[in-house]
């Protein structure tokens, strides 16, 4: 199972090399002049392989630096927020008066540690 | 672990083949190869193949079955990444990018390597602008195929769509380490290299940009581009001079480019509108032929300069026969003065062109064409109509239609006076003579269009625009069909105004899913443009699409959704009948009786028409038939969307719930505008949501605590506070130190009296005051009557639609039981506009001198037409 079904696009229903089609693909393109140009940007293309390995293995090492630094940041912030309690009945509230998500209600309200009266200026702000 | 079901190389080069012709569209094939497995009994429920097979048919238009084969081939395979992978693709085929996403996961289960699967699911993750899980898929693919370009191109603009330019900037500077300059004119590098510019100049590396330029300017084929970027960074860092020099250039380059000019004035630093005109004069002298630097003079020139170059410009115009020479020259009518000079230079050329045929009086030697007056009396019609002087506009254009009765402008000049005369009735006759002269003209043919939705003649606006519509289709199909929103919109009015409300409706989500389609649309260019290397194209147009509904469009046509939503909330339909109740009260009789006329008259095409659909579409039936038996299809995606019925709309149950899904997109992309915010009021006054009320009335205090509307919500808020009992100690908090800056310890009353004090010169602003007064106190109703419906000259603002609102809120009872009053303020406008219909009664409407002045001439023109 090496090949893989490879799509780049939804295509368009008409098909243009087929037989059956060909009259009715006329008729369609009178009306839609740039419909070809528009196929072509479904059209399937082979990835290249462009660069040698030996350039970019000090690339490489910079990258994945970066990413456990990001993930290490991400993680760090996240604890903080989840550090704050907040009450169930605000996140209600919150939710009721202002009709936003529950995801989006905690979050403001762990963002201003959990004081709901903070919560609310910033939101109707 | 791949599939359960491994096949025998034979089988398994078939598969393999009706991958290939999927990737190569040719759906044909690939269904015979698909056959030729399924039809051995050993394989024939081999999940893999029958998940191929409902991909193939997906695309040949046969949903239903393709939605069959693909999920009893999962069914059959559960461990194939495969069967995930291909089921992901036809949820997404169907805009169901959340489900599809769960299938690219399942996949990658199995799988978990998979480039396709990766790219398919980092093309969905950009799709829906999760940008953070769009990062680490382009990370997982870079680091599997660290040899690719669009790895390296792809990540590094994950890094760019999240601002993190440092990074974005490391990765395509290493990459572009790796380019080798291969042919002559390597146009993607050069893309490449104008891309990897635009994020240098978005980190605000202002020098480096420079700097990066200087480099490889000479691999850049772009020169115009160049140039202008050139241009703008010098600006920014203040090296006047060299900017200069840039924009001189550019305009060697192209001379009617007018922001060049204005770009040398900011860099030659020139604050004094003299020396402007001076330096404009300068190139005018350079580029003699160019028009930009000769228009640009007049706006910067002033006193005697300015009559003598407007003269001049004005001459030229008229000798030429300009028709939008107008339009030209609006933007100067800003500066009262320039008003007034163009002004009496006007009457003098009518004056010198009657005696003399000449524009001047002194020199009478060079002669004008005739129709050098017809052009001036046409600029004097639409000069007197910007300056709302109706009566005089009428006159010039009557003139300018004596003179010359086939000039189509001058028809469409005529419409445009009445109907801001506020006769739209009378402005779509004109516009229907205009079109009536040339019938190819399209231009003229929608003018005429929308007049006539103007005047709420939807079928006859219909049958109009079929002169340019596909033949075989009703137009008004054709039309959505090719996203023709200006006139769906007018239609969308049109319907509110007639109070068929789910008409209305309908036409406004067509809009809508106009801009849906059109974010749909991006999809194929996320491959697209990183292929063709077209990479700022490609982030410009995510960056539209983030915007798009900041669109005016949607703004006009959300605004009318959400008004005939909060009709029905307010008003909901009772029966059956309901629909097509009118809501007469807001009607002036005369009106009222053509309106009725009207609809007996549509009522009867509307039964002619049906017929006729229905015979077409038997016919289409037919068709389709056929098409199906030879197997071709097209329609591949007009089946998923719910067919739109105004009855249904009109019933909906929750129409503040829907008029909320009109009202969001207008908060986060139209927050500037202060209606975005009015409308928020009036949805969550209705819910009684306090914090959301309050919400929208410090958004619209932000940006303009005078307006009228403001005011009006801000009074009713508070009174509403009032009569809240319990609210929760918190929420009182939020109100408290909320609405503090804004009312600064007054009452209701005492910034009602404020507003009224501070605004007692403008009509819209006075009538809300005097409004929220009368709701204040009621026994002050005779006060406010008597200032509300008078109408002196010392009121700024006074137009059409305030008096219209004023006299419709009488009618209402807004202020209570009036009696006689309603029908003296009637008087009062109707002298002050006295073609405005809205004014008017069936007496009103009968022979009027300025009107029977101007049906004479529309005869007369029409006599002409004929014997032409």
């Amino acid at each position: 199972m090496s090949a893989e079904p490879t799509v780049n696009g939804s295509g368009s229903p008409e098909e243009q090399t087929d037989g059956v089609d060909d009259v009715n693909s006329k008729k369609i393109n009178k009306y839609d002049s740039g419909a070809a140009d528009l196929e072509k940007v479904t059209d399937y293309a082979e990835e290249k392989e462009v660069i040698s390995t030996d350039d970019i293995s000090g690339a490489m090492t910079i990258i994945g630096d970066r990413r456990l630094k990001e993930a290490a940041d991400k993680i760090a912030k996240e604890k903080e927020l989840q550090k704050v309690s907040i009450k169930k009945s605000d996140v209600e509230l919150i939710i009721r008066e202002m009709e936003i998500s529950k995801t989006l209600a905690e979050r403001t309200l762990r963002e201003c540690h959990g004081d709901v009266v903070e919560a609310l200026v910033a939101l109707t702000n | 672990m791949p599939s359960g079901q491994p096949l025998p190389p034979k089988e398994n080069s078939l598969f393999k083949r009706i991958l290939r012709c999927y990737e190569q569209k040719q759906y044909k094939n690939g269904l015979k190869f698909a056959k030729q497995i399924l039809s051995n009994p050993k394989f024939s429920e081999h999940g893999e193949t029958l998940a191929m097979k409902g991909l193939t048919l997906n695309f040949l238009g046969r949903k239903e079955e393709a939605y069959e084969h693909v999920r009893r081939g999962l069914r059959n395979d559960l461990t194939s990444h495969v069967c995930w992978h291909v089921y992901g693709l036809l949820q997404r085929s169907d805009k169901k990018y959340d489900e599809a996403i769960k299938c690219y996961r399942n996949a990658l289960k199995w799988e978990k390597d998979n480039i396709q699967i990766l790219r398919d699911l980092s093309l969905l993750q950009i799709q829906m602008r999760d940008l953070e899980g769009y990062r680490d898929t382009r990370y997982q693919l870079f680091m599997l195929r660290p040899t690719q370009r669009a790895s390296w191109i792809g990540y590094a603009m994950a890094y760019h769509l999240l601002n993190d330019y440092d990074m974005a900037l490391k990765i395509l500077e290493t990459f572009r380490k790796t380019q080798m300059v291969s042919a002559p004119f390597d146009f993607e590098y050069s893309e490449l290299l104008l891309y990897q510019n635009m994020v240098i100049q978005e980190s605000h590396g202002i020098l480096d940009a420079i700097k990066h330029l200087d480099m490889y300017k000479e691999n850049i084929f772009d020169k115009l581009t160049v140039l202008e970027i050139y241009g703008s960074l010098y600006l920014q860092m203040g090296e006047y001079h060299l900017a200069t020099l840039c924009y001189e250039k550019l305009l060697r380059r192209n001379q009617e480019n007018t922001p060049y000019y204005l770009k040398i004035k900011e860099a030659k630093q020139l604050h004094n509108d003299e020396c402007v005109y001076n330096m404009l004069c300068g190139y005018r002298k350079k580029f003699p032929k160019a028009l930009a630097p000769k228009r640009l003079c007049l706006t910067f020139a002033s006193g005697n300069t300015f009559r003598s170059e407007v003269d001049s410009y004005l001459r030229a115009g008229f000798h030429k026969g300009v028709p939008p020479l107008f339009v030209d020259l609006r933007s100067l009518y800003k500066n009262k003065q320039k008003v007034q000079i163009i002004e009496d230079l006007l009457k003098s050329y009518v004056n010198n062109l009657t005696m003399f045929n000449s524009f001047d009086s002194e020199d009478v030697s060079v002669k004008e064409p005739a129709s050098a007056l017809l052009w001036v009396y046409h600029y004097l019609a639409q000069h007197y109509d910007y300056l709302d002087d109706i009566q005089k506009a009428l006159t010039y254009i009557d003139m300018a239609i004596e003179h010359t009765p086939t000039l189509i402008e001058l028809f469409v000049t005529k419409g445009r006076i009445l109907k801001h005369a506020g006769d739209v009735y009378e402005a779509y006759k004109w516009l229907d003579e205009a079109q009536g002269l040339d019938t190819a003209d399209r231009y003229i043919n929608s003018k005429c269009a929308k007049y006539m939705l103007r005047a709420d003649l939807i079928k006859e606006a219909e049958e109009t625009c079929s002169k340019f519509t596909r033949e075989g289709v009703s137009p008004m199909e054709n039309l959505n069909e090719m996203q023709c929103m200006w006139f769906q919109t007018e239609c969308a009015l049109a319907f509110q105004r007639l109070g068929k409300w789910g008409e209305s409706l309908k036409k406004c989500h067509e809009v809508d899913r106009h801009f849906t389609e059109i974010i749909d649309d991006q999809f194929d260019f996320h491959t697209y443009c990183m292929r063709k290397m077209t990479l700022r194209s490609y982030v410009n147009l995510l960056r539209l699409e983030d915007v798009l509904r900041s669109h005016p469009f949607y703004f006009r046509v959300a605004r009318c959704a959400i008004q005939v939503y909060l009709h029905l909330h307010d008003k909901p339909p009772t029966d059956a009948s309901s629909s097509n109740e009118l809501d007469t009260g807001n009607m002036a009789p005369g009106q009222l009786k053509k309106l009725l006329n009207k609809q007996r008259k549509a009522q009867r095409k509307a039964q002619e028409e049906k017929a006729q659909a229905l015979a077409a579409q038997e016919k289409r039936d037919m068709h389709k038939n056929r098409q199906q038996v030879t197997n071709t299809s097209d329609e591949a995606d007009a089946l998923p969307l719910d067919e739109l019925l105004p009855e249904k709309l009109e019933r909906v149950e929750d129409p503040l719930e829907q008029s909320i899904k009109f009202l969001k997109p207008l908060q986060e992309l139209a927050s500037d505008n202060i209606e975005t915010h009015l409308m928020a009021f009036e949805i969550y006054y209705r819910k009684d949501k306090l914090l959301l009320m309050l919400q929208s009335i410090i958004r619209s205090h932000r940006i303009n605590p005078d307006h009228p509307m403001f005011h009006n919500c801000l009074i009713r808020f508070m009174e509403k506070l009032l009569k809240f009992k319990n609210i929760q100690e918190e929420m009182q908090l939020v109100l408290n130190k909320q609405l503090e800056p804004i009312l600064g310890g007054r009452s209701a009353a005492e910034i009602n009296s404020q507003f009224l004090a501070k605004h007692h010169k403008s009509l819209p602003a006075l009538f809300q005051g005097l409004k929220m007064k009368y709701k204040l106190d009621n026994s002050s109703q005779q006060e406010v009557l008597d200032q509300i419906t008078k109408l002196d000259d010392s009121l700024e603002d006074v137009n059409i639609q305030t008096c219209t609102e004023i006299l419709n809120s009488l009618i209402n009872g807004e202020i209570g039981e009036v009696g006689h009053v309603i029908e003296e303020y009637r008087k009062t406008c109707f002298k002050r506009f006295p073609l405005a219909t809205a004014f008017h009664t069936d007496q009103d409407r009968s022979p009027m001198p300025l009107w029977s002045n101007s049906c004479k001439t529309l005869n007369e023109t029409h006599e002409n037409c004929v014997s032409n």
